[in-house]
């Protein structure tokens, strides 16, 4: 019963903005940088955000840290596709295929890691992250096509075309914002405290009374669902895979996204996820080894911004309330 | 009513035997002291009987039922609370959210819950919606016993809730024990504050190196209170 009322999706009235509000900043917010950035590159951004926002979940909120989240990524992208080839060529539905199937894959899975911590739920996540590359490029390669990868059978339904790139951006940022409300209710709910009260002290939670194995295995199960919905939207967009997205090695992507956003807040899983795609395109494009470069940024980031983005503005936020509250009282003084 | 039976529990941290053959008993209502020095077995004790660490040997009945092989967490639903003795509150949540999760796993409404702890402790209210880390030690310890107070408990655990703590905070510490025990609310406490033990106890179980040397019963407190000096 606890988890029914957990998920009851009820806040405390806190203080921040409703989340309508938010969404509409968020809304205008892309729509404003539809002039400065193509169409295109915000829409791959956007996907990116909603993969940040699983993976800030399970790590900014829970405290799991999960080197293998591309496995469900890849999960959603695969199973899309496929569906789309064997079964049925609609779009909404082969979305719902591929969200499905990998969150079936993620609730497998997470009877087995969830019972982990630390270094060995991280490498735990980055064995199955492996193992799956390896059964798209070789077990499966009849169905997958190995590293030639597939292309997508997804037709035009109604309006839904995929082609036009204005219906594409604007269904993937509806998709974006419905994951930013949904992740917003759940993590201010009594839920949400759970889950944040599980990574500060597991141990002091079960003294509560809480399963905790349960609600961490819920949190990875939605994490994993939402980036396999993440996947399934790659391929509506793209509408062609190959195994490099389920690259063990991009399992480095969404944790340093949330890194330089700041972990533990949506926020910042959007704006990290932004700041990194466009950090990597720029540099990209004008520094041969921008690996390194972006090595550094990141090195000056864990050093002097370990709140990343979002934490700093926070700090500069509280400076001025402070600063504020100090000149008020002089001059009352005065 | 018999709510708590230990009968000669043996608990070792590998090879290192900390319980001898522990027994003692509780009854529904009743606040029983545990005391002795560093290093005697009393946090051991309140951890065992919580179901955070295995007797391998002896047994525990709780409500007439053997709790040994259950956790912490189908004990806390049976009606048990443990307040450990760090005083470790969820530091990154706000005071609201600590007293929210024990409001939700008790099925108490946020209102009422709210209302339970600071009917103890009142001046919470003014930190509701702080970070629970910046209080102070003591109202930490406010915190903790009041959220172990949410949902009526059957049994608090409560480990030397006034270690290092000011006196006045200590005054609201006896404050909130006395109210325990005129609500009936059973209790086993580890303290070494004795003007609180000689005043509050039902029974007091005197323990070194791992053994219960002595039972005072609340009848005989008064002769064996300098006694019991000697013992700590």
């Amino acid at each position: 019963m606890d988890i029914l009322r957990a998920l009851g999706f009820r806040t405390y009235g806190k203080k921040a903005l409703p989340v309508y509000k938010e969404i509409c900043v968020l809304t205008v917010f892309f729509l404003v940088l539809t002039p400065i950035i193509h169409m295109y590159r915000i829409t791959d951004f956007m996907i990116f955000c909603i993969y940040v926002m699983s993976f800030d979940l399970l790590y900014g909120y829970l405290g799991l840290l999960s080197f293998g989240h591309v496995l469900y990524l890849g999960a959603g992208v695969y199973i899309s596709v496929l569906f789309s080839i064997y079964i049925n060529s609609n779009p909404l539905l082969s979305l719902l295929a591929g969200t499905l199937g990998g969150g079936i894959v993620a609730a497998t899975l997470g009877l087995i890691v969830v019972k982990l911590d630390g270094a060995s739920f991280a490498l735990v996540n980055l064995a199955f992250s492996q193992i799956g590359y390896f059964l798209v490029t070789s077990t499966f390669q009849r169905l997958t096509h190995g590293t030639d990868g597939i292309s997508s059978r997804v037709e035009a339904w109604g309006f839904l075309n995929f082609s036009d790139e204005y219906i594409t951006f604007s269904f993937i940022l509806i998709s974006m914002l419905l994951v930013f409300y949904f992740l917003r209710k759940l993590t201010s709910s009594p839920f949400g405290v759970l889950i944040r009260s599980i990574k500060e002290n597991e141990t002091r939670v079960t003294f509560l009374g809480y399963n905790t194995f349960l609600y961490k295995w819920i949190t990875f199960l939605v994490a994993g669902t939402i980036a396999s919905f993440a996947g399934g939207i790659y391929t509506l967009y793209v509408q062609y895979v190959s195994p490099t997205v389920l690259n063990p090695l991009d399992n480095i992507d969404p944790i340093l996204a949330v890194l330089i956003g700041g972990a533990g807040n949506l926020y910042g899983a959007i704006a990290g996820g932004l700041l990194f795609m466009m950090m990597k395109d720029w540099l990209s494009s004008h520094f041969a080894v921008w690996q390194w470069v972006l090595g550094i940024m990141l090195l000056i980031i864990s050093f002097w911004f370990r709140h990343g983005f979002t934490g700093f503005v926070m700090a500069i936020r509280n400076y001025q309330r402070k600063k504020a509250v100090t000149y008020d009282q002089d001059g009352a003084q005065g | 009513m018999r709510l708590l039976q230990v009968d000669e529990i043996n608990v070792s941290y590998g090879r290192a035997r900390v319980l001898h053959d522990i027994s003692m008993h509780l009854n529904q209502g009743e606040i029983v002291f545990v005391v002795g020095r560093n290093g005697a077995g009393k946090t051991t004790l309140l951890k065992t009987v919580m179901g955070l660490l295995k007797p391998w040997k002896g047994s525990i009945l709780y409500e007439g039922e053997k709790t040994l092989g259950i956790g912490p967490v189908k004990l806390a639903q049976k009606g048990l609370r443990y307040v450990a003795q760090d005083k470790k509150v969820f530091s990154g949540l706000s005071v609201k959210d600590n007293i929210a999760l024990a409001a939700y796993s008790n099925g108490v409404s946020m209102p009422e819950a709210i209302t339970n702890v600071t009917s103890i402790y009142p001046k919470l209210n003014d930190f509701m919606e702080n970070k629970a880390g910046g209080l102070s030690g003591g109202q930490r310890e406010l915190l903790l016993i009041g959220r172990a107070l949410v949902g009526h408990p059957k049994l608090l655990l409560i480990d030397e809730p006034t270690e290092g703590l000011a006196a006045i905070v200590i005054k609201d510490i006896f404050r909130i024990l006395v109210h325990m025990k005129t609500e009936n609310i059973s209790a086993i406490i580890v303290e070494q504050n004795l003007s609180i033990v000689n005043r509050l106890a039902d029974r007091i179980y005197v323990m070194r190196e791992g053994h219960i040397i002595k039972e005072i019963d609340n009848s005989r407190q008064a002769e064996d209170s300098h006694e019991l000096e000697n013992y700590l």
